[in-house]
């Protein structure tokens, strides 16, 4: 791993952060060795930062990287160059105060919907008793009460993915990091995913960095939306999203305010020759 | 209520052995050979060797042997295939090495291992215990590369270091595929336990079955056919239900996801 701390310390002194920066990325770039032995450069000079409470979406056609920086975040890859900190404490690997959900979902099969749940907070030496007491709550805080004894298999993907979200909230992480958590999922299950997540998200207000390719979804969501470029994956532009909350979807969508973001950023993604977002 | 179909279907394999002896008594009876006993005459012969003092030594020899073998292989196989299913370096190491074994007859090894650790029970051990060892660290490892990353990383993030993930994260999530080399492997320990008495005659199952034969006992020796047959679909049934009670959650009788989103 090439990382070059002199530089991007002294970068990171030079510009002044705002007190409450929750995760700093500093300069990161990514190369990755492609089949035929050559460089590809996945990430170049990313340099963002995300405030504690925000929920921030990284925005992108595929192959711009954009989940790559999530696992940087994560501290699931080393990145090649630069680094990224989280409470300005460098992140050399996985921790507990970095929950990830992924696309995948990732679930235990071996566990039941409680086990998985129970997973975390009992790795994290928490009594058998709370931990389940806790997690029959998360269970039922993500519509799924009743399906304790269920075993992954037996769960849809929209399920899947809401005991994937209880098990990463059981453990009390201070950044959610979400890898396209409704990519896999149909139309009507994903909007029904993004208010419950809303809805959930508002009350304890943690951080979350949200990585997707819908610009819809970005907007609905975030605070604020990266937009990114690809080939090699850079930051494009960031862009506030001024909406008032608690959100209502059906409001939402109504709202004059929300369709002009959407139709700005796609313009400015046409704007800039990608060829669709949804590629 | 069990109906007719259900009742053939369970039925069906009965049928099929009867069919089996069935046929086996016509061909008999129609060659006229004295080394092919009829059928009756082998299940005749059974019940006087399973009274047997002495046999019942040998089996209980036999057995023993099979089961230090397999328990060692597996104790063994697991975790050398988990690690090579999860570390290039690990797989790079041995992978050649279990390429060369692979295609060996184990029990071409026998005379070699008679020369170096004698006809007794140690030398028929390690024999069924390479027997079963490759096709439980083929599947261990098959099953641990299989292993998501994102399900690791999941459980990087709750804190488990990379021993802990091994021992908490590939081996449940490779569980089904380990066994299934497991049940491979116990049919094989069977196999290799007959053939080390064969080449190394002093106890057990192979023992009586290879004497029977020398002298010319024929109902005997298919008598022992049947047994040994037997045994091996008597192990492989108990096997089984204990697999598909661990790896219950992989079943596909699961596989129907409920309609709720």
């Amino acid at each position: 791993m090439n990382v070059m701390p002199s530089r991007s310390d002294l970068q990171a002194q030079a510009s002044p952060k705002p007190a409450a920066a929750m995760i700093e990325i500093d300069h990161v770039s990514q190369v990755f060795q492609t089949s035929s032995g050559q460089d590809h450069l996945a990430l170049s000079d990313i340099s963002l930062s995300i405030e504690d409470g925000a929920f921030v979406s990284i925005l992108g056609p595929s192959g711009c990287g954009k989940s790559t920086l999530l696992y940087i975040v994560g501290g699931f890859v080393q990145p090649t160059r630069g680094s990224a900190r989280m409470k300005g404490k460098a992140i050399a690997g996985p921790g507990p105060d970095r929950g990830p959900v992924f696309q995948e979902f990732a679930l235990f099969p071996w566990k039941s919907v409680l086990g998985n749940v129970m997973y975390g907070p009992r790795q994290q030496g928490v009594k058998h008793s709370e931990a389940e007491a806790q997690s029959r709550a998360l269970i039922e805080m993500v519509g799924l009460k009743g399906f304790e004894d269920f075993y992954p298999k037996e769960l849809s993907g929209g399920m899947k993915q809401r005991v994937a979200l209880a098990r990463t909230l059981a453990y009390h992480p201070e950044v959610l990091l979400m890898d396209e958590p409704f990519g896999a999922l149909d139309a009507h299950t994903r909007t029904r995913l993004q208010n419950d997540l809303l809805s959930i998200w508002e009350r304890d207000r943690k951080t979350v960095l949200f990585v997707t390719h819908s610009v819809e979804e970005a907007v609905f969501l975030s605070d604020r939306v990266v937009m990114m470029s690809r080939s090699p994956g850079r930051i494009r532009q960031i862009i506030d999203i001024d909406l008032p909350r608690p959100r209502r979807r059906t409001e939402l969508l109504l709202d004059p305010r929300y369709q002009k973001c959407v139709v700005d950023i796609e313009r400015m993604f046409d704007d800039g020759g990608e060829a669709g977002l949804r590629s | 209520m069990i109906s007719g179909e259900t009742a053939l279907k369970r039925a069906a394999p009965f049928l099929a052995c009867l069919g089996l002896l069935a046929l086996w008594q016509v061909a008999s009876l129609v060659l006229k050979n004295d080394s092919f006993p009829t059928a009756l005459e082998a299940l005749r012969a059974i019940p006087s060797i399973l009274g047997d003092k002495e046999a019942l030594i040998n089996f209980a020899a036999s057995l023993r042997r099979m089961a230090t073998g397999f328990g060692l292989a597996v104790v063994v196989s697991i975790p050398l295939g988990l690690m090579m299913g999860r570390s290039r370096l690990v797989a790079s190491f041995f992978n050649p090495l279990l390429m060369v074994i692979y295609p060996v007859p184990k029990a071409a090894l026998m005379p070699i291992i008679m020369l170096w650790l004698g006809v007794g029970d140690i030398a028929k051990t390690l024999v069924i215990f390479l027997g079963v060892s490759l096709p439980v660290i083929y599947h261990s490892f098959q099953g641990a590369k299989a292993v998501e990353e994102k399900m690791l990383w999941s459980g990087a993030a709750m804190g488990l270091l990379a021993p802990q993930r091994l021992i908490r994260i590939v081996f449940p999530a490779a569980l089904p595929e380990i066994l299934t080399g497991c049940r491979t492997g116990l049919v094989l320990a069977l196999i290799t336990m007959i053939t080390s008495e064969m080449i190394a005659r002093q106890s057990g199952a192979g023992n009586i079955l290879f004497n029977a034969l020398d002298m010319g006992q024929y109902d005997t020796v298919f008598a022992m056919i049947i047994i040994v047959g037997a045994m091996g679909i008597g192990f492989d049934a108990v096997f089984e239900r204990i697999r598909a009670r661990l790896v219950r959650w992989s079943e596909p009788q699961f596989d129907i996801p409920l309609s709720f989103s």
